[in-house]
């Protein structure tokens, strides 16, 4: 069996990680009624969850690339 | 608003759960089921809930609450409790002329096409000058009160418009809704947010309801 992560689960992984790091900063700043949070929010949260989909999306390209074997 | 919040801390807790099962297990993703799950947890929701908590952050940005929790807008908020009946933002506050959990924004946008993007983008200028740079003290305006605020509801209500001092001379009028004649700077209603005479004043204590 092998356990070793494709490239492609390798990058959904990394862009998991970064997209539940930027779901939780949504979380904390939602109920925090402050001008620190809307920051937070905006270039925290925001910058991590694009960068996560921007990994995710990367990863489908990816996966649809198959180098020839021939 | 507190279902909204609901609704988007459930949208987060569901996208966390899942995206956390698909970092667990990357390979079901290999499989028709595993794609779509991986497009609406990590594609859908993220964006959803995004989207659904920019607009909760706005519409709190609204708030009163939110504005005076820097502590530089501590006298403004203070401002609005004076016991004086020509202070303008008091009477206002007061007798729920403005709504008070939305005080501060609804004199302070812009009733425009794109006011109230114009109104946050200049709180942003605000979070800007209160981290990196000097707040002024007595913080002032960026630009000149426009009439257009206050005429945003006064305009055709019958105080404002049979208003002697209005009427009186008849190139008032046109000059108010022109916005040649301010209404906070032509010396009729510049009673605003007077907070060097804040020491002195005497402050309405609001009934419990």
């Amino acid at each position: 069996m092998n356990s070793q992560p494709t490239p492609v689960e390798r990058r959904i992984r990394i862009a998991g990680i970064l997209l539940i790091v930027g779901l939780l900063v949504e979380l904390l700043t939602l109920r925090w009624s402050h001008p620190t949070a809307f920051l937070f929010f905006l270039l925290m949260g925001g910058a991590l969850m694009a960068l996560g989909i921007v990994i995710y999306l990367l990863s489908l390209l990816t996966a649809g690339n198959k180098p020839s074997t021939e | 608003m507190a279902g909204m919040t609901t609704i988007i801390t459930a949208l987060i807790l569901i996208s966390i759960a899942l995206i956390g099962w698909l970092v667990l297990r990357p390979s079901i993703t290999t499989t028709r089921g595993g794609k779509m799950l991986a497009f609406v947890a990590m594609l859908i929701f993220p964006v959803m809930a995004g989207g659904m908590g920019a607009s909760k952050h706005l519409e709190n940005s609204k708030s009163t609450r939110f504005c005076l929790s820097c502590h530089v807008m501590d006298d403004y908020g203070k401002s609005l409790h004076v016991d004086d009946r020509s202070l303008v933002p008091a009477i206002h506050y007061q007798n729920h002329l403005v709504p008070q959990e939305q005080a501060c924004f609804t004199c302070h946008t812009d009733y425009t096409m794109y006011g109230d993007i114009n109104a946050k983008l200049r709180g942003l200028k605000h979070v800007y000058a209160y981290y990196i740079g000097t707040p002024s003290q007595p913080i002032k305006l960026y630009q000149a009160y426009n009439n257009r605020e206050c005429l945003h509801c006064h305009l055709g209500a019958r105080s404002f418009e049979e208003s002697e001092a209005h009427t009186k001379d008849p190139q008032t009028m046109p000059r108010i809704k022109a916005n040649q004649l301010g209404c906070t700077s032509s010396g009729c209603h510049n009673n605003v947010h007077n907070i060097q005479l804040l020491k002195e004043a005497t402050l309405w204590k609001e009934q419990a309801k």
